[in-house]
C-alpha cells in the first residue's frame, strides 16, 4: 500500500507539482478506508456520456488540470448535473472557463462522480504538521461553525478511535451531530474509524504538508468523503 | 525509538534534588547579587525568611576567587580546590565564562549543573554559540543541565533551595513545573501566604538540555510528589513530551497550562486548515491525549494540582451534592454539569432512612442536591453524608456549608474527615471562607480534604477528578 502511495507521489513531483491531483488524492483516501464516491476520469469527450451513464445521475464534474489546485476558483466544479444533456454542456462551459481563467492549462480531463446524497451533516477533517508536534489531525464541523466559530479540536496523530471519539466530542457543535429536531444521529463510529484511518495516513507520509477533507457528508448509516486535497513538503 | 525509561531519568536528575554537596559558582558577598541570595538560600533556606524555614544540611562550596568568606562558609578560589564530593554545581557567573566552568565542573565530576545565568540563546548569535559550547562539554562529561536563564530548583523535603527564588515553600505534595523563574518566585510568594505546599519547584528556563518531560518523569517517581503541575511556553520535541507524559499519567495526575493563547485567539481564519492549526490548540489536544487536565489559569491548575493530590480518581461520572445553601448547590450543580458530571437523584430507600432518623427539616429537598437546610446540625451533615459516601449510586461527592448562626464549622469538618477515611470515596468539599468559617476549614486542610472558598471551583476540580479517573479507565482497556 504504501509503496502504491510513494509512486503517486514521485510521479507528482516528477510532473513538478507540490500537490496531488484530486483523483490520486482520492485513492490515497481509499487506501486508508477512508470512504471517497465512485469516480470515473474522463479524458476523451466520446467517452463522457457513456461513463456518466454507467455511474448514474446526479453527477459532479471536477476538472483534471495538474495547473489547477483551487478548481472552485476558476469553474473547475459542476455540481448536480442531471442529464445527458446537462452533462455535455457543463463540459462545454467547463473547458472554456478553466482555459479562459487559467492560461495555458494543461487539461487532462474530467472526473465524473457520483453527487453525495443530500440530507448528509457536514464536516471537516484536516492534517498538518506542527513545528512542535508533527503531523497533526483537526476535526470541527463544517461551514460557518470552522470558518467562524473555530469549533476544532486537534490531536496528534496517530490516534485510535477511542480517541477520536474524544474529539468528536469536545467541539461545541456536537449537538448537531446526535441530531436536533428529530434528526438520526450520524454514524459515529464510521467517523471515529475515519478520524483514526486519517490520522495514520498523515502520520505514515511526513511527505505530506498538508491534507484536507472537506467536506465530509455525515449520514446515519455510512458516510462520504467529497473532496480531497494533499498538498506536498 | 527506544522505550524510555523513567528509572534512568530519575536517577539521572537525582543530584538536582538529593545532592550530597552543593557549589555555587559566583557566589558573592553583595546582597544585590543573585551570588548572595544563592548561598543564603542554600545556608538558610531562602533571603525571606518563614516559621520553620531550615537550610539545606548537606555540604555548600561557594566559589569566588576574590572572597574569603561568605555567610560564615569557606569561599573557594575553584570548584577543583574542593576536597569533598560535589555532585551539583549552581553557576552565577556571566555568560561568557559557563563553558570554562562547566569543563571544570566535569573535571570535578559534577553531575548536574543548574545554569542560572542569562545571555544564551535567548540572546543572539554569540550567546547561541556560547550555549552549544557548554553543551558539547557537558555531554562528553554526561552532565545534566537545568537553564541556562532560570530561577532554579526548589526541594523543599530535603530543604534545599537550589536557586534564587525568595525561600522555600511549605513541604507538600504538589511538583511545579515551570518555564518562566519569575512566576516561580510568585507563586512561592503566594504559596507561603496560603500555606500551599510543594514537594518540588522546578524553572528550567531556555531548557538547553533537559526540558519539561525529563522533570515529569523524575516527578513521577518522586517519592515525595503525589501530584504534578506544567506551565510551559513552548516544548523542544512534543514527541518526546507526549511519550513520556502517558508514561507519567499512569502514575500521577498531571496539569498544566500553555501560555500563548490569544495570538491564535485572534488569528483571522479560513477554511484552509493551515491557518486554524494554532500552537495553543494542538497542546491542547496532545495534553488530552496523554491524559494530562488542561488548565485554564494558575489558580485553576493550584485549585486542580491540589484535588488531584488528595483525592483518588473518580470511579464515574455520578456526584451527590450535601449543602445546606439551597442557592450554594444549585451554583454547584451547574458548575457540575459543565464538568461532564451528573447528580443522580437518591433511592427511595435513602430517603426514607434520612426521613426516619427524626432530625430533618421538614422542607429538606428529598433529592440531589441533598439540602439539608440553613439551621443544618453537624448531625444533619452525618446522617446524608453517610448515606451519599456509602451509596452505589454516586462516585464522589461536594459538601458544601455555608455559615449560619448555628453552624458547627469545626464539628461539620471532623464528620468529613471521618466519612472520607471510613468510606475513601472522593471528597471536595466548599466550606465558603470567612472570618468565621476558617476554624473547620482548618480541620479540613489538615487532615487532607481539598477545600475550596467558592462552590464553582470545588466541581471543577471533581469535573478534573472525573476526567482523569476515564482516562485511566480508558488506558486500562487499551
Amino acid at each position: 500500500m504504501k509503496e502504491k502511495i510513494r509512486e503517486i507521489i514521485g510521479k507528482a513531483r516528477e510532473e513538478g507539482r507540490n500537490f496531488l491531483l484530486e483523483m490520486e488524492a482520492e485513492e490515497i483516501f481509499k487506501l486508508y478506508q477512508i470512504p471517497v464516491p465512485e469516480t470515473v476520469l474522463v479524458e476523451k469527450e466520446e467517452n463522457l456520456v457513456s461513463s456518466g451513464e454507467k455511474l448514474g445521475f446526479p453527477l459532479v464534474m471536477k476538472i483534471v488540470s495538474p495547473q489547477v489546485i483551487h478548481k472552485t476558483d476558476v469553474g473547475g466544479v459542476k455540481v448536480g448535473i442531471k442529464s445527458k444533456e446537462d452533462l455535455l454542456s457543463a463540459y462545454k462551459s467547463m473547458i472554456g472557463e478553466v482555459q479562459d481563467k487559467v492560461s495555458g492549462a494543461e487539461i487532462k480531463g474530467v472526473l465524473l462522480q457520483k453527487m453525495a446524497p443530500s440530507g448528509g451533516r457536514e464536516v471537516v477533517l484536516g492534517g498538518l504538521k506542527d513545528p512542535t508536534f508533527g503531523p497533526v489531525v483537526m476535526f470541527g464541523l463544517g461551514g460557518i461553525w470552522v470558518e467562524v466559530l473555530k469549533d476544532v479540536s486537534f490531536r496528534v496523530a496517530p490516534i485510535n478511535e477511542t480517541e477520536a471519539r474524544e474529539m468528536v466530542d469536545e467541539i461545541k457543535g456536537k449537538k448537531i451531530l446526535e441530531g436536533v429536531r428529530g434528526e438520526k444521529p450520524v454514524d459515529f463510529v464510521s467517523l471515529c474509524e475515519t478520524i483514526a484511518n486519517f490520522s495514520r495516513m498523515v502520520y505514515d507520509f511526513p511527505e505530506f504538508k498538508e491534507v484536507d477533507a472537506n467536506p465530509v457528508f455525515l449520514y446515519s448509516d455510512s458516510l462520504l468523503c467529497v473532496d480531497a486535497r494533499i498538498i506536498l513538503e | 525509538m527506544n522505550k524510555i525509561s523513567l528509572e534512568k531519568i530519575h536517577e539521572e536528575l537525582n543530584p538536582f534534588f538529593e545532592p550530597v554537596g552543593v557549589a555555587v559558582i559566583g557566589a558573592s558577598l553583595n546582597p544585590e547579587k543573585v551570588g548572595y541570595g544563592l548561598v543564603k538560600g542554600l545556608k538558610e533556606g531562602g533571603v525571606f525568611s518563614r516559621p520553620g524555614l531550615k537550610g539545606f544540611s548537606g555540604g555548600i562550596y561557594p566559589v569566588n576567587p576574590k572572597v574569603q568568606e561568605i555567610l560564615g562558609i569557606k569561599c573557594f578560589p575553584s570548584i577543583l580546590q574542593v576536597e569533598e564530593r560535589v555532585d551539583l554545581a549552581i553557576i552565577a557567573v556571566p555568560s561568557k565564562f559557563v563553558p570554562q566552568v562547566i569543563r571544570e565542573c566535569a573535571q570535578k565530576k559534577v553531575r548536574g549543573a543548574i545554569i542560572i545565568s542569562a545571555g544564551f540563546s535567548e540572546a543572539g548569535s554569540e550567546g547561541k554559540k556560547l550555549q552549544e559550547e557548554f553543551l558539547k562539554v557537558a555531554e562528553e562529561a554526561n552532565i545534566r543541565i537545568v537553564g541556562p536563564n532560570c530561577l532554579g530548583i526548589l526541594y523543599p523535603p530535603n530543604n534545599l533551595n537550589a536557586s534564587f527564588g525568595l525561600t522555600l515553600p511549605y513541604t507538600g505534595k504538589i511538583a511545579f513545573i515551570s518555564q518562566s523563574g519569575a512566576l516561580a518566585d510568585s507563586v512561592i510568594d503566594w504559596s507561603v501566604k496560603e500555606k500551599y505546599g510543594f514537594s518540588a519547584l522546578i524553572s528550567y528556563g531556555n531548557k538547553s538540555d533537559l526540558d519539561v518531560p525529563h522533570f515529569l518523569a523524575w516527578a513521577a517517581l518522586d517519592r515525595n510528589t503525589q501530584s504534578i503541575c506544567v506551565y510551559t511556553e513552548g516544548l523542544n520535541d512534543g514527541r518526546l513530551f507526549l511519550e513520556i507524559a502517558r508514561e507519567v499519567t499512569l502514575r500521577k495526575p498531571v496539569v498544566a497550562i500553555k501560555a500563548g493563547k490569544s495570538t491564535v485567539g485572534t488569528r483571522a481564519v479560513s477554511s484552509h486548515t493551515g491557518s486554524l492549526a494554532g500552537a495553543y490548540a494542538v497542546y491542547q489536544g496532545a495534553f488530552k491525549q496523554s491524559g494530562i487536565i488542561p488548565a485554564n489559569s494558575l489558580r485553576d491548575m493550584f485549585d486542580i494540582s491540589k484535588g488531584l493530590a488528595l483525592m483518588p480518581p473518580l470511579k464515574g461520572d455520578r456526584i451527590a451534592i450535601v449543602t445546606n445553601g439551597g442557592g450554594a448547590g444549585v451554583l454547584c450543580a451547574d458548575a457540575l454539569e459543565e464538568e461532564g458530571l451528573v447528580l443522580p437523584a437518591p433511592a427511595k430507600e435513602m430517603i426514607e432512612r434520612i426521613d426516619d432518623s427524626g432530625l430533618m427539616h421538614p422542607a429538606w429537598s428529598r433529592n440531589n442536591p441533598f439540602d439539608i437546610v440553613g439551621d443544618a446540625t453537624a448531625e444533619r451533615y452525618k446522617i446524608v453524608l453517610e448515606e451519599a459516601m456509602r451509596s452505589e449510586l454516586y462516585d464522589g461527592v461536594i459538601v458544601i456549608q455555608t455559615l449560619q448562626t448555628m453552624t458547627d464549622t469545626v464539628k461539620d469538618a471532623e464528620i468529613v474527615v471521618e466519612c472520607f477515611r471510613k468510606y475513601n470515596k472522593p471528597v471536595v468539599t466548599s466550606f465558603m471562607r470567612g472570618q468565621f468559617a476558617e476554624e473547620g476549614i482548618k480541620v479540613l486542610e489538615n487532615n487532607g480534604i481539598p477545600n475550596y472558598d467558592d462552590v464553582q471551583e470545588a466541581a471543577r476540580v471533581m469535573g478534573a477528578l472525573g476526567k482523569y479517573g476515564k482516562y485511566l479507565r480508558e488506558r486500562a482497556e487499551q
